[in-house]
């Protein structure tokens, strides 16, 4: 990407002022926006609370589908938090992108993949966390290295790595591209990047273009949060339950 | 201590994935604090009285059809109750007529049979009766014939054709 993002030097950390500001803005949305749904739970469930039911059954039934077991249970809250985090995360580049002068101030922070690797890296880190805890180290061992066959070793070690990098990328590559190509349709209406510069022979099909570009991105975001859920619940069955052969 | 880099993408910004798990987890937190537990609590509340709804609605199904079959019941004996009073009915009915027929005619037959006797005995009374009056009447009329034809020419007339008889009888 060609957006220059301000960087920080902190306590001996690099600091990238747009994903801090991305990530806590991300951050309150969801915060609000669960609170705002979740304000007087009723036994007989009406509006927003039906909503937000809605989409704890729909995270649920996402960890019951991999996790049918006590594990599954602890790991329901995270899994509807992470939906919305990334759902959140992916949506809100589409509707607010603060460009000032070079740099960018707010965008997707599922658009960079300092962020998306860190989530995939911690649900990784997770998984093979929960497998040790729960079948003990040798039989971990066993099961996530040498299984099906002892002398599948490297491959297992490989796949590991693999479906970590997948987990990331495949989250950071389509909001990223995303982002790019609506970047690419704005810089049709403004070829130089400042409101001065519009082009009212590009202004029209740039604005269609946008708005279609837009709601396919939408699904996108939508499918791209379940995915990324999904495939982290199924690696976290992978490494805690022993598949019988 | 703060330093800006511009150029962006030269270095890892490795801060960020600290502060996106630190954001991460405040926001798990304040978010199961908030709204994970109170709606999942709900949820589970409403799964349990549903769970109660559907068995108190069939135990009371069961009790609402226990009391029908019992309605039933009550219905189908209170009907067989009514047929055997009627039955009843109709045999005392009928054995009281019976009675009531083969009484009248025992007494129809009785009165019939004293009214026989007593016009019988009616009968030979004024029978009896008639005969006294008879023979007082033929004493009577007897009486006043004898009296009337008891003349002196008429006894002499008489005893002497009776003489006379017997003269004959002996000079035959």
């Amino acid at each position: 990407m060609d957006d220059k993002a301000p960087l920080v030097q902190f306590l001996g950390l690099t600091f990238n002022v747009t994903n801090l500001i991305s990530i806590t803005v991300v951050m309150l949305i969801t915060f609000f926006l669960i609170f705002w749904l979740s304000r007087k739970p009723a036994i007989k469930p009406s509006g927003k609370q039906n909503f937000l039911e809605w989409i704890i059954d729909f995270t649920n039934n996402i960890v019951g589908s991999s996790l049918p077991n006590s594990t599954g249970q602890g790991l329901r809250l995270l899994a509807f938090v992470l939906f919305m985090v990334i759902f959140v995360g992916n949506q809100i580049g589409l509707i607010f992108q603060v460009k000032v002068g070079d740099f960018t101030y707010l965008k997707s922070p599922t658009a960079d993949p300092i962020v998306t690797m860190t989530l995939a890296l911690v649900m990784v880190v997770l998984a093979h966390f929960l497998g040790v805890g729960k079948l003990g180290f040798p039989k971990y061992f066993k099961n996530a290295y040498l299984s099906p066959y002892a002398w599948m070793f490297p491959l297992n070690v490989i796949e590991s790595i693999t479906s970590f990098l997948t987990l990331g990328l495949r989250l950071f590559g389509n909001i990223m591209a995303g982002e790019v190509l609506l970047n690419l349709l704005g810089s049709i209406a403004f070829p130089h990047g400042t409101l001065a510069s519009i082009s009212w022979l590009g202004f029209i099909p740039a604005l269609a273009g946008e708005v279609i570009w837009q709601g396919f991105s939408v699904f996108i975001g939508s499918v791209q949060a379940y995915v990324f859920v999904t495939l982290a619940m199924v690696y976290v069955s992978e490494k805690t339950i022993v598949e019988e052969l | 201590m703060f330093s800006v880099d511009v150029l962006a993408g030269t270095k890892l910004a490795s801060g960020d994935m600290f502060f996106f798990i630190l954001s991460f987890v405040i926001l798990m937190l304040l978010v199961k604090h908030f709204a994970w537990g109170p709606v999942t609590k709900m949820m589970q509340d409403r799964a349990d009285k549903v769970a109660n709804d559907i068995d108190a609605a069939e135990t009371a199904r069961q009790e609402a059809e226990k009391l029908a079959g019992e309605r039933r019941e009550a219905l189908q004996s209170s009907r067989q109750e009514a047929s055997t009073i009627v039955t009843d009915a109709k045999a005392v009915g009928n054995k009281q007529r019976d009675a009531i027929v083969s009484d009248a005619q025992a007494s129809a037959a009785a009165l019939k049979q004293s009214a026989t006797a007593e016009i019988e005995q009616e009968r030979q009374d004024a029978l009896a009766g008639v005969q006294n009056d008879v023979a007082d009447l033929s004493v009577q009329i007897a009486a006043k014939i004898i009296q009337k034809e008891l003349k002196i020419e008429d006894q002499k007339a008489l005893i002497d054709s009776y003489i006379e008889g017997l003269g004959a009888s002996h000079e035959a």
